[in-house]
C-alpha cells in the first residue's frame, strides 16, 4: 500500500495532466508527472527508469476520466513490482481504456453537463441573479472533483474491478437526459429572451414563435458546415443594415 | 497610468483563465459566463461583464475540446470583449450595451488567432517530450517529469498572446470605427443582443441532429413563451 503522502501528492499532481500536452504523444509526460511519486516508491534506479519509459508511451483521456485510470495503473504497477501473477499489463491496460473513458468522459461532462450547467446559468442570469456564475462553477465542479477524488481512490482500491463500476453508472446515458434537459432549459431561454426584446422593442407579441425560424434556419446552416462566427457576424451585419 | 494599470489586471486574468481552458484544472472558469464577469469584476464592472459572458457563453457551448482539436479561444474573447468596453468606453465616452456590442463584434474574428497560439503551445510541448526522453536516456527520472511543468510556461504564453491579439488591434480599430457604427449598434442594440444566444442556441442544436432533442426544445420554448406572453 502506498504511504497516505503518496497518494496525496499524487491526487495534488492530477489537475495537471493537461499542462504539457502535445501532439506526439499528448498527455503522456503528464501521467508520468502524476505518477512519479509512487513509481519512485515502488522501484529503484533501472526499474525506475524503466516504468517511467512505460508511462511515457502514447495517452490520451478525458482529463477528469484520469482518475480512475491513473488510480488502477497504480494498482497495477503495485501488482507488477510484487510480480502478482495473471494481472494485465499496465501498457496494455492504459491502451485498451483510455479511448472509452475517453469517449465517455467527453460525452457527459462536455458534451452533457456543461451545456446543461450553462443553459441552467444563463436562465439564471436573465433572471437577475448575479450569482449566476457561481452557480455553473459549483454545478459542474461538483461531479468533476468527485470523478477526480473517487476515481482515484476507487481504482486504487479496486484495480480493474473499477472498469465495472464506471460501466454502471451508464455515463453515455447520463449525457442524453443531459443534453434533452438542456434543451429544454435552452427553449426556455430562448422564450424569456424573446419576450423581453420584443417588448423592449414594443413589436406585438403575436411575433415571438416567429424567432423559431431564424433558429432552425441557422441550425441547419451550421449542419452545412457554416461557422458560428460567420454566422453571427453575417446575422449582425443583416440586423445592424435592417435596424441600424 | 491607472489605465494601463487596468490593461495589466485584465491580462492577469486572462493569463488564470487561459490556464484553466486546458493546462491546470479545468474548473471552467474559462467558460465566458465566468471569465467576462471576473474581469468586469476586476475592473469595477461586474453586470457589463455578466452581460459579455451571457451573449458568448453559447456561442462555441457546443464545441468541445476533443483530441487534438481546438476549438475557437471562446475564453479570451471573452476577457478582451470585456476589456475594450470598459476600457474605450470610458476613454469615448460611450458605455452600456452598445459599446459592449461592437467591441464583441471586433474581438469575435480578433481571436481566432486563439487557435494559432494554441496550436504553436502545443507544439512547443512536443520540445519538452523530448527534452523529457533526453533526462531519462541519462538515467535522471526526477528531472525529465520537472520538463512537464515548463508546459504550463507555453499555455500561459498562448493565453496572454491571444489576450494581446484582440486587445492590442481592437484598440486601435474601435476609435475609428466607433464614430461610424456606435450609433448604428445602439439602434439594433436589442436584437443584437438577442441575435448572439439565438445563433448560439441553432447551432448547438444543429450539431446534436436529433429530431427528439428539437422537438424538446421547440415545446419548452412555446410553452414557457406562451405562459409569460399569455395565449
Amino acid at each position: 500500500m502506498l504511504p497516505l503522502g503518496v497518494r496525496l501528492r499524487i491526487l495534488l499532481r492530477l489537475p495537471l495532466l493537461q499542462a504539457s500536452w502535445n501532439y506526439e504523444r499528448m498527455q503522456s509526460l503528464g501521467v508520468l508527472y502524476i505518477l512519479y511519486p509512487a513509481l519512485r516508491f515502488i522501484y529503484r534506479d533501472e526499474d525506475l527508469v524503466l516504468a517511467c519509459r512505460r508511462h511515457l508511451e502514447y495517452f490520451n483521456t478525458h482529463p477528469f476520466m484520469a482518475g480512475p485510470i491513473l488510480g488502477t495503473t497504480l494498482a497495477l504497477e503495485e501488482e507488477r513490482s510484487l510480480h502478482a501473477e495473471g494481472s494485465l499489463d499496465v501498457s496494455e491496460f492504459k491502451g485498451m481504456i483510455m479511448a472509452p473513458f475517453a469517449a465517455m468522459g467527453d460525452a457527459f461532462f462536455w458534451g452533457g453537463l456543461r451545456p446543461l450547467f450553462a443553459a441552467l446559468a444563463l436562465l439564471l442570469a436573465a433572471a437577475g441573479f448575479w450569482w449566476a456564475p457561481l452557480a455553473f462553477l459549483l454545478f459542474f465542479n461538483l461531479p468533476h472533483g468527485l470523478a477526480l477524488i473517487a476515481g482515484l481512490r476507487g481504482g486504487y482500491r479496486q484495480g480493474l474491478g473499477m472498469i465495472g463500476r464506471v460501466q454502471r453508472y451508464r455515463l453515455p446515458d447520463l449525457a442524453v437526459r443531459c443534453k434533452e434537459g438542456t434543451a429544454l432549459l435552452l427553449g426556455a431561454l430562448s422564450a424569456v429572451l424573446v419576450a423581453d426584446t420584443l417588448r423592449s422593442a414594443e413589436v406585438a407579441s403575436a411575433w415571438g414563435p416567429c424567432a423559431l425560424l431564424p433558429v432552425l434556419l441557422l441550425g441547419g446552416l451550421a449542419r452545412l458546415g457554416v461557422s458560428n462566427l460567420i454566422l453571427i457576424l453575417l446575422m449582425s451585419a443583416a440586423l445592424l443594415v435592417f435596424f441600424g | 497610468m491607472a489605465w494601463s494599470l487596468d490593461y495589466l489586471y485584465a491580462g492577469l486574468v486572462a493569463l488564470l483563465v487561459g490556464l484553466d481552458r486546458t493546462a491546470v484544472l479545468q474548473l471552467l472558469i474559462c467558460r465566458p459566463i465566468v471569465a467576462a464577469p471576473l474581469t468586469g469584476w476586476v475592473l469595477g464592472d461586474f453586470q457589463l461583464g455578466l452581460q459579455a459572458g451571457t451573449l458568448l457563453e453559447l456561442l462555441w457551448l457546443g464545441r468541445l475540446p476533443v483530441g487534438a482539436a481546438i476549438p475557437p479561444d471562446d475564453t479570451q474573447i471573452a476577457v478582451g470583449g470585456t476589456t475594450l468596453a470598459l476600457m474605450m468606453g470610458a476613454s469615448a465616452g460611450a458605455d452600456g450595451l452598445p459599446m459592449l456590442l461592437l467591441c464583441l463584434l471586433v474581438a469575435l474574428p480578433l481571436g481566432k488567432c486563439g487557435q494559432i497560439f494554441d496550436h504553436l503551445a502545443r507544439q512547443g510541448n512536443g520540445l519538452l517530450l523530448i527534452r523529457a526522453e533526453q533526462e531519462l536516456a541519462r538515467r535522471r527520472p526526477a528531472a525529465a517529469t520537472r520538463w512537464h511543468l515548463l508546459g504550463l510556461g507555453f499555455f500561459a504564453l498562448a493565453s496572454l498572446g491571444t489576450y494581446l491579439g484582440i486587445i492590442l488591434p481592437g484598440s486601435l480599430l474601435l476609435p475609428w470605427l466607433a464614430p461610424y457604427l456606435l450609433a448604428k449598434v445602439g439602434d439594433a442594440a436589442p436584437w443584437l443582443a438577442l441575435a448572439f444566444p439565438l445563433v448560439g442556441i441553432a447551432v448547438f442544436l444543429g450539431a446534436l441532429r436529433n429530431r427528439r432533442i428539437l422537438f424538446l426544445f421547440l415545446m419548452a420554448f412555446l410553452l414557457v413563451y406562451f405562459l409569460r406572453e399569455g395565449f
